[in-house]
């Protein structure tokens, strides 16, 4: 038995989400919905864990929206959008080529999507990155603006870190491990929350519990046959770099 | 010569032929009798007529150059006389006296005239600032009906009722019904101008029912309106829009959702309604207009502040500021006691 396509379904809306849930089999019953976010950052962070060959994603979500998503995965994914009707983000979609869903969804224009995602994933996906910056300066989005603070627990005290003296960030659980050139603090929030907040050109996800400070990094070198380690400036400690994201160091 | 000062030499060579044509019946009375003399009368009554008929319809020169138009026409009057009889005072002041008794009615005219000119300017620009009230009225009432029939909440709130229709839920029974509450009051309210503060609640609860069914357990609420407030009339759909507000830049952005408390309470004599969100409050990233520009719902709020000029001139204020978490919407206006 060969595997069938594996599905990522993010829809912030509990009554939709569900009604997403219980079409799909009927219209697909060969794809397999093997995680279902509430909201953008739950999906980003899923899809590192699993890496599904299809994401739906909803465009407004809390966190991370359905667009910046998108952008993270690349050309990891086929990626559909569902959106509510609005006559911009349909000009958009439509000038992008981009599938999408119009919400509520109804069983027949799922049914042409299906269709359509089978005959992609007979071919590469293609890269959203590009795409996404286009519908982005179509449809302009809220975006947070990057967060200058951090508020993180050490020993007793609670300590405001400037997110520039951060070396690396680890994900511990629940909370956000913050290492600094001085010693390390504890930041209570799970680092797929904070990871939204961060400016992506001067914070690299490099795993999907890892985020380095690129101003930090001195050297990739490789570990084995997938994966790198960074050396970095003020720490000892060698952060492993995953295969998904081995492309930021490719020369 | 310029075309103004024509306008004042037409009075000034009136008087002087004025001054001729009475210089004449003078002599006419005494000389040859009566009839020459009406000849000469209705001369003098046509000088009259043409120098009031001027005063009528260029009352605004005659009330500007009044002091200059007075002298001038004096001069011209003094002159005929000394030129053509004698240069005695006697017959100077009996002069003086003619032109002064001319000009004195031409100046009153002129005045009444001014006077009426002014009271319609003002009526007419009372006017033009009603119909522009009205207009402004007329609009805000349009960009709430076209933020009310908004594409998002109709087409979501019906995908949520389908899928509750599908199991037979009862919840899609109670959530159309929320939702039929919700239009019938939102239609009935775009129509009126004020509103009871209990309508206006009613409609607030209708909507926040709805999107509780929505959101699920990311949105709890609760609605606090003291019965004395009942009858209180604010402007319409402002509450609610403070509340649609919380809700998509609150809550609906916030990855945990929050809690949404709408209260109304008298304070200092005054009508305070707060409209408070746990969610991503004031830092949080503002909503963009389709054209690009920042907006944070200030479309809505720029709204509501028209809305409320309208309504209480300066004696109404909104004001935002940020809780911890969230954001508290707070109206002040006159309490007026029905």
């Amino acid at each position: 038995m060969t595997a069938g396509p594996t599905l990522l379904l993010a829809e912030d809306e509990p009554l939709m989400r569900e009604r997403l849930l219980e079409m799909l089999p009927a219209v697909w019953p060969e794809a397999r919905v093997v995680l279902v976010a509430e909201n953008g950052n739950d999906a980003w962070d899923g899809f590192l864990a699993l890496e599904p060959s299809v994401a739906i994603l909803d465009i407004r979500m809390p966190g991370l929206s359905g667009l910046e998503v998108a952008a993270r995965i690349g050309g990891r994914a086929h990626v559909v959008f569902v959106t509510a009707y609005d006559q911009h983000a349909v000009e958009a979609f439509d000038a992008g080529a981009v599938d999408y869903l119009l919400k509520p969804v109804q069983a027949e224009r799922l049914l042409r999507a299906v269709e359509r995602l089978r005959t992609r994933l007979a071919s590469r996906p293609v890269d959203m990155a590009g795409i996404v910056r286009q519908l982005q300066a179509a449809l302009p989005m809220p975006r947070p603006a990057p967060v200058k603070w951090l508020k993180a627990v050490v020993g007793r005290q609670i300590r405001l870190i400037d997110v520039d003296d951060v070396l690396f960030f680890q994900s511990d659980t629940k909370y956000t491990r913050v290492v600094l050139r001085d010693g390390e603090a504890l930041v209570r929030m799970p680092l797929k929350d904070l990871l939204g907040g961060l400016d992506a050109d001067r914070f690299w996800q490099v795993h999907r519990s890892t985020v380095v400070n690129v101003a930090a990094i001195v050297a990739a070198e490789r570990l084995d046959a997938e994966r790198l380690q960074l050396l970095l400036r003020g720490s000892t400690e060698k952060p492993v770099v995953s295969r998904a994201f081995t492309h930021l160091f490719r020369v | 010569m310029r075309r103004g000062d024509a306008n004042y030499t037409v009075p000034v060579a009136g008087i002087a032929f004025f001054t001729l044509a009475v210089l004449y019946l003078h002599d006419r009375q005494r000389q040859d009798g009566w009839m020459p003399a009406l000849v000469a009368a209705s001369v003098v009554g046509g000088a009259l007529a043409l120098l009031l008929s001027v005063a009528w319809f260029k009352y605004r020169e005659f009330e500007r150059k009044k002091w200059r138009m007075l002298p001038s026409s004096l001069a011209a009057g003094l002159l005929t006389t000394a030129l053509l009889r004698h240069w005695t005072p006697a017959i100077l002041a009996e002069t003086a006296m003619y032109i002064l008794l001319m000009l004195v009615p031409a100046f009153a005219v002129a005045f009444y005239r001014q006077r009426q000119h002014a009271l319609l300017t003002a009526r007419l620009r009372d006017e033009a600032e009603r119909e522009r009230m009205a207009r402004e009225l007329a609009e805000a009432q349009l960009r709430l009906l076209r933020a009310q029939i908004e594409p998002h909440f109709l087409f979501n709130t019906l995908g949520a009722v389908q899928q509750l229709a599908v199991h037979g839920a009862p919840r899609a029974a109670e959530l159309t019904g929320n939702l039929i509450d919700f239009l019938r009051a939102s239609m009935g309210e775009i129509r009126s101008d004020s509103v009871s503060l209990a309508d206006e609640f009613g409609l607030v609860d209708a909507y926040l029912k709805v999107m509780q069914a929505r959101l699920g357990e990311r949105l709890r609420f609760s609605l606090r309106l003291p019965d004395v407030l009942g009858d209180t009339r604010i402007p319409s759909m402002i509450v609610l829009t403070l509340v649609e507000n919380a809700i998509k830049h609150g809550i609906e952005p916030a990855l945990r959702g929050g809690e949404v408390d709408v209260e109304a309470a008298l304070e200092d004599g005054q009508l305070a309604i707060r409209v408070c969100d746990s969610g991503m409050g004031l830092g949080a990233p503002s909503d963009v207009t389709p054209e690009g520009g920042a907006d944070h719902g200030a479309t809505g709020l720029e709204n509501i502040r028209r809305r409320l000029r309208l309504a209480y001139d300066d004696n109404a204020r909104l004001t935002l500021h940020d809780a911890d978490p969230g954001l508290v919407a707070k109206l002040c206006i006159p309490f007026r006691s029905v």
